[in-house]
């Protein structure tokens, strides 16, 4: 697999950090919705974006890999997908979390 | 222990591999508040010899650092030190010290293989928490071991525990490797030591005498021995 | 001169005729050369019979010469199961035959030969598994007549490493294909590695005849060895096996006790074809061989196989090898051309011109069975009347057999990776189909026999492979003609014999009727086939029954032979030992900067996740004894614990508080300067997963702790929240850049005082879970007046390279002090009196903040945190477990164990999770989940301690001990 910091390595200084996938409102979701976010996955047949972790440098990515053949098509930063800083409004509503 | 030289168990720093080091025969001197190896055997030839075809030598207690912070560039080089602009390369400073950029955000410096320059100390001193700025001093000086691997037959004894090929002409000078070496995480830098190739590497302290053990077994095969800090400034030109 | 068949020279390519190698063979001595195996030793002494088969324990002899069968497995001392054919000889080696009662000559066992039609296929599935429990019975008494080689446990433990590999290309197979792809490639500027598991390169081009004068490979073999070796960049590695291909041209090679990891850019196959026998009655006895088996005793080791021969060919090499066989003084009876009307080739011309007899349109129906089955005397020539049938019968006599029938590739390798063989209809043999990508195949593995097609497929392999790189390799060469035309198999070599003996898989010994009993049995599909019988299943892995087995079904079941695949091919290739596998065996050990003190001290260490940590200080025996004074100790005096394997977690930046607001349970927006706040952190079902402490350095910096096997966790999750949140923060791990002691006791300060000469340690100055920075002992240190075991406590934190130079002044200074220090199993039980959980311990995988009492931990007014949002649904929901502290006052009472299980009723209600006598309090105190009905202060339950028996605990609060914290906080 090719990092995006370290170039191509052995699949062995990766670890898999599960998909990619969005966290609903945890204020709005609802329970059965919140569970289904934590504890299921896709599982998809296809080309899916996937976290990965180079070990030696902490340096987590992402990878699009697909599940059928499991070939990696591409991998690239997770600044690439993650280009904002996150805020969560405090309950009731009065802006962000610093 | 040793002949002449100091004891490390009397000085406050310690390398992690110092009682390997005194078993080996090492003589110690003095140096970065501990002591440090300064060489092996009685002959110094067939020290350089050994250096030449297969040595390991301990750095642990000369100076390095790491920088961290999403600033940590820009400040490093409004300090005068000069990062490049690649990851994973290593940038000589005019002291001999170099800075490794490990990342977009992270910086390590290790000084030039005789221990003069005072970047590191300087650096520690410069960076503070009131300043403001994301440039954040790590201590791998004491969460880093620090080796150096010197001599021809230095990437085929790499190969018997590393996945990447270290070999001259595919892994040049001042290459980083950031990578898997005996299953534990390690930074490896190619910086020749005049003619003969030379690899430093550094990794977690607490697994140092694994890993010192694991490379002595690795380089029996091709008649491997230890260096000195002497041995090696002498082979650096230094 | 070695032995009665060796032929002189120049016939005998790899062995040594000036060195004499003198062996054991069951006993008895034998002579052989340098260069011999054990297999062509014993052939030049005319011994033949190596082993005695599976099931039938029938005598066998080399099939094939190149360690691709069973039939030539013997026991050395410590290494069972060694292929004879190819092992080397050398003085004083100890070989012995395997699978045989009494001797290898007159097996005690050979009744079970009589017993075959008792033994139909599936036999032991049918036969010993009823009624219930029959297999237990039967099992000792089959494993032991069934056994292969003896394991000796006492042999030595060798020595084991792998290396890594890197080149451009790598070419599987040293012969013609493989040299000349790697000549080409390496021309181009690759750098090439080149394997073949025979002592020497040449494949084929040594031992097979490929023309009327026999002279073409020899000359073919001294020109392309010769290009090689004065060729740069091509590092040959003869002896090596090449025993897996996987994901991205990751091949394993395997050479004496190194196995090597290859990661090359290209790949060539160039592994060749594997000779395939002919079905007929008897066809296992010693002395029937392979064509490419006599021509490799003729022409590798100098061997005369035998003094007259009959040979059953279907191709031109088979009069190749009829030409050898006159050649090296054999006489042949005649030669059986299953073909009805053969093409003219050169060699059968040749052969046919020398007066040799020929029978066409002819096979052999049977071999006679000379001396017990230990030989053969004749061979029963047949006409052949249709697919397998055959009638009428000529005996000729004969003491050597020799079969050139066919091929099959030996095209196992890229089935590792994706590819797959399928049957060919046209050529009836299998064909390679979808290679890896940068996989290219040449030479027979190919399909192709002909020398010159050989070559240029080789130098064409050679040029992809080049081009595929981008290097300079000149105009392809010209494509050789498909293989295909090239037809060298019989489509029907199976000639079954109404009494049987007629073997289609030698090492399982299964014959034509097995297959079919068991598509009549309903398995007829090829897996099945295969699991049911045990076709292909034995050491030789179907390389000989794959094609006639498929052959077989299919044909049983009526479907078309075209694109049937064999069973599915796995790695490995050959048999490879476990201690190849396992290497060197790389394990990171972590010690702290003090561990040479602990062993110093006595400390019986143990391993507490990456780490070794000290348990407690003295002898094994003393265990207890010891455990207890650390405590007395710790309690009454000052003990001191090495806590370097804490993990430590800068975090700097603007967002430093928010962070950790998102991270942990409690809220650090407001958290002093100088001040520590206890840390708990849930992942996103709320499960409990870590703990610790955070130290305020700076408004903009915490210093945070993990627990010890936490570390690597917590830092990743970190990291891997933040690449989402973005948040201005800086995260660094340092575990390993701190040592630290937690120095803990009624003494402690007063120990500390002299040494800490920038920090005011008055409790004043410094009240508990304060933190400070300063010298102890010199040493910069960072202070936490924290206590985990509820005395007066410091932790002192301070670089690594000084840990040792630090317990060294604690110690010293604390001599008038009486300073002690303690380990894990001390520590357990002092904060055990003191009601702190551990997580991990006293928490598991499902464990939420509600179940453990940890609820004060959370804060209510955080729009987020990692675990909020589940822990609301956890605590909308009715509790059904829950921690509570226990005491037993009866003072005979076992302490009970962790996991001893808690009872409500007659249900499980949880589980014991830390129990220990307490000194302190003079009973037995533990933790354990009840049922929310038992969990009030007094209620009893019962834990169940094995052997039927109950303790009554009485629910207590906690702490048990200090319940009002005065000590920690003096």
């Amino acid at each position: 697999m090719r990092c995006p910091l370290n170039g191509p390595r052995n699949i062995s200084e990766f670890v898999y950090g599960g998909e990619v996938v969005g966290m609903p409102d945890p204020e709005t979701v609802s329970d059965a919705d919140w569970a289904d976010h934590v504890f299921l996955e896709d599982n998809r047949r296809g080309v899916v974006r996937e976290w990965w972790l180079h070990v030696a440098t902490a340096y987590w990515f992402i990878a699009e890999r697909d599940t059928a053949t499991d070939e990696i098509v591409r991998t690239y930063p997770s600044s690439d997908v993650f280009t904002e800083r996150v805020s969560f409004p405090v309950p009731g509503g009065k802006g962000g979390g610093t | 222990m040793s002949d002449g030289g100091v004891s490390p168990a009397e000085l406050p720093r310690r390398s992690p591999v110092y009682r390997e080091l005194a078993f080996a025969g090492a003589r110690f001197v003095e140096a970065h508040g501990g002591a440090v190896a300064e060489s092996f055997a009685i002959d110094a030839a067939a020290e350089i010899r050994t250096a030449r075809r297969l040595a390991l030598a301990d750095f642990s207690l000369l100076p390095h650092l790491g920088f961290k912070g999403r600033e940590t560039v820009d400040w490093l080089r409004r300090q005068g030190v000069d990062v490049g602009d690649r990851d994973n390369l290593a940038y000589r400073q005019s002291d001999g010290a170099l800075a490794a950029r490990l990342a977009p955000r992270e910086v390590l410096l290790i000084s030039d293989v005789a221990g003069r320059s005072g970047l590191c100390k300087r650096l520690a001193a410069a960076a503070s928490i009131d300043e403001e700025i994301e440039a954040f001093p790590v201590p791998r000086g004491d969460g880093y071991f620090w080796f150096l691997v010197s001599g021809e037959r230095a990437a085929a004894m790499f190969a018997k525990v590393c996945g990447v090929d270290l070999r001259t002409g595919k892994f040049s000078e001042l290459e980083i490797a950031q990578t898997s070496v005996a299953r534990m995480n390690a930074v490896v830098v190619r910086d020749d030591l005049g003619d003969t190739p030379a690899y430093h590497i550094l990794g977690d302290v607490a697994s140092a005498g694994y890993l010192w053990a694991c490379l002595l077994d690795a380089m029996e095969e091709f008649d491997g021995g230890l260096a000195g800090l002497g041995t090696v400034r002498r082979l650096a030109g230094l | 001169m070695t032995g009665i068949n060796r032929l002189p020279a120049p016939a005998g390519l790899l062995i040594d005729r000036s060195r004499t190698r003198t062996f054991k063979f069951e006993g008895q001595l034998v002579d052989g050369c340098g260069g011999d195996t054990i297999a062509s030793a014993l052939a030049a002494n005319d011994i033949w019979v190596l082993s005695r088969s599976f099931k039938y324990r029938r005598p066998r002899g080399a099939l094939t010469m190149a360690g691709q069968d069973a039939n030539t497995l013997v026991q050395l001392p410590g290494r069972p199961n060694v292929p004879a054919d190819v092992e080397p000889v050398s003085d004083g080696l100890d070989v012995r035959g395997q699978n045989y009662e009494g001797s290898l000559a007159h097996d005690r066992g050979t009744w079970v030969g009589w017993l075959h039609r008792f033994l139909p296929v599936g036999f032991y599935y049918k036969a010993f598994y009823k009624p219930r429990g029959a297999w237990r019975f039967w099992a000792p008494f089959i494993r032991r007549k069934a056994g292969l080689g003896r394991v000796d446990e006492a042999a030595p433990r060798g020595y084991f490493d792998k290396a890594y590999l890197f080149s451009d290309v790598i070419v599987i197979g040293g012969g013609p294909a493989g040299m000349s792809a790697a000549i080409t490639a390496a021309k181009a500027g690759a750098e090439v590695i080149l394997v073949d598991e025979n002592p020497i390169l040449g494949g084929a081009l040594n031992y097979a005849r490929f023309d009327a004068a026999g002279e073409a490979g020899a000359r073919e073999r001294q020109r392309l060895v010769e290009s090689v070796a004065a060729q740069d960049g091509i590092q040959v590695m003869t002896g090596t096996v090449a025993n897996g291909w996987f994901a991205d041209n990751f091949v394993a090679l395997m050479r004496g006790n190194r196995m090597f990891k290859v990661r090359a850019r290209e790949v060539v196959l160039a592994t060749g074809a594997m000779e395939q026998p002919l079905v007929f009655r008897n066809n296992d006895l010693p002395r029937i061989m392979m064509g490419t088996a006599a021509q490799r005793l003729i022409r590798l080791y100098g061997i005369r196989p035998g003094t007259r021969a009959v040979v059953a060919t279907a191709n031109d090499d088979g009069y190749g090898v009829a030409l050898d066989l006159a050649d090296a003084g054999v006489q042949i009876g005649a030669v059986a051309d299953l073909r009805a009307e053969p093409d003219a080739g050169e060699m059968a011309a040749a052969a046919k011109a020398t007066g040799i007899r020929v029978e066409t349109g002819c096979t052999i129906s049977s071999a006679i069975p000379g001396g017990g089955g230990r030989s053969v005397r004749g061979a029963v020539l047949s006409r052949i009347e249709g697919r397998g049938t055959y009638g009428g019968g000529e005996t000729v006599d004969c003491d050597l057999v020799c079969m050139s029938v066919g091929y099959a590739p030996a095209g196992q390798l890229p089935c590792h990776d994706g590819g797959r063989l399928a049957m060919d209809e046209k050529t009836s043999t299998f064909v390679l189909r979808n290679l890896p990508a940068h996989g290219h195949a040449a030479g027979s593995v190919n399909g192709s026999r002909a020398l010159d097609t050989v070559l240029a497929e080789g130098v064409h392999a050679g040029w992809r492979a080049a081009a595929a790189l981008g290097l300079e390799a000149g105009a392809e060469p010209a494509v050789p003609e498909a293989r295909g035309a090239d037809d060298r198999n019989h489509d029907w070599p199976l000639f079954p014999h109404e009494d049987g003996k007629d073997f289609v898989d030698f090492d399982e010994d299964l014959q034509v009727q097995d297959i079919l009993n068991a598509c009549a049995d309903g398995f007829d599909d090829i897996e099945l086939t295969k699991r049911y019988s045990t076709v292909g299943m034995g050491p030789s892995q179907g390389r000989h029954s794959a094609l006639n087995a498929l052959r077989l079904v299919y044909r049983a079941t009526g479907r078309s032979l075209a694109d049937a695949p064999p069973t599915t091919v796995r790695p490995p290739y050959t048999a490879e030992t476990f201690g190849v596998l396992a290497g060197r065996n790389f394990e990171p050990v972590r010690y702290t900067p003090m561990h040479h003190r602990h062993l110093e001290s006595g400390a019986r260490m143990m391993v507490a996740g990456p780490w070794m940590r000290p348990s407690f200080y003295g002898a094994p025996h003393d265990r207890e004894r010891s455990v207890r004074e650390e405590v007395r100790a710790v309690r009454g005096g000052v003990g001191m614990l090495d806590v370097s394997t804490l993990g430590g977690i800068e975090i700097r930046g603007p967002d430093a508080a928010e962070f950790l607001n998102r991270m942990y349970t409690f809220t650090y927006a407001r958290q002093p300067v100088g001040r520590s706040r206890y840390l708990m952190m849930c992942d996103q079902t709320g499960v409990i997963v870590d703990d610790g402490v955070t130290c305020r350095f700076h408004e903009r910096h915490f210093y945070v702790t993990t627990t010890s096997s936490g570390a690597s966790d917590v830092y990743r999750e970190m990291l891997w929240w933040n690449a989402q949140w973005r948040l201005a923060v800086d995260i660094s791990d340092v575990t390993n850049a701190y040592a630290a002691v937690s120095l803990a006791g009624p003494e402690a300060r007063k120990l500390l005082v002299p040494l800490a000469d920038d920090i005011d340690l008055s409790p004043d100055a410094f009240p508990y879970m304060d933190v400070r920075t300063g010298h102890v002992g010199g040493i910069p240190a960072r202070l936490l007046r924290i206590g985990f075991v509820g005395e007066l406590g410091f932790e002192i934190h301070v670089p690594s390279s000084q840990g040792e130079a630090l317990w060294d002044a604690l110690m010293s200074a604390g001599e008038a002090h009486g300073i002690r220090p303690f380990g894990l199993e001390a520590q357990r039980v002092l904060r055990l009196e003191k009601g702190h959980v551990i997580i991990g311990q006293d928490t598991d995988g499902l464990t939420y903040p509600a179940e453990a009492n940890m609820t004060w931990a959370i804060s209510r007014k955080k729009p987020f945190f990692v675990g909020g949002r589940a822990n609301r649904v956890h605590e909308a929901r009715p509790l059904l477990r829950k921690l509570v502290g226990f005491a037993i006052h009866d003072p005979k009472a076992p302490v009970p164990e962790e996991c001893h299980l808690t009872l409500y009723g007659n249900d499980i209600a949880g589980r014991v999770t830390s129990a220990a006598r307490s000194e302190a309090l003079g009973c037995i105190i533990g933790l354990a989940y009840v049922a929310p009905a038992q969990a009030e202060i007094g209620a009893s339950f019962p834990i169940k301690i094995g052997q039927g028996r109950f303790l009554e605990a009485e629910v207590v609060p906690v702490p048990f001990y200090d319940p009002d914290n005065r000590r920690q906080e003096m």
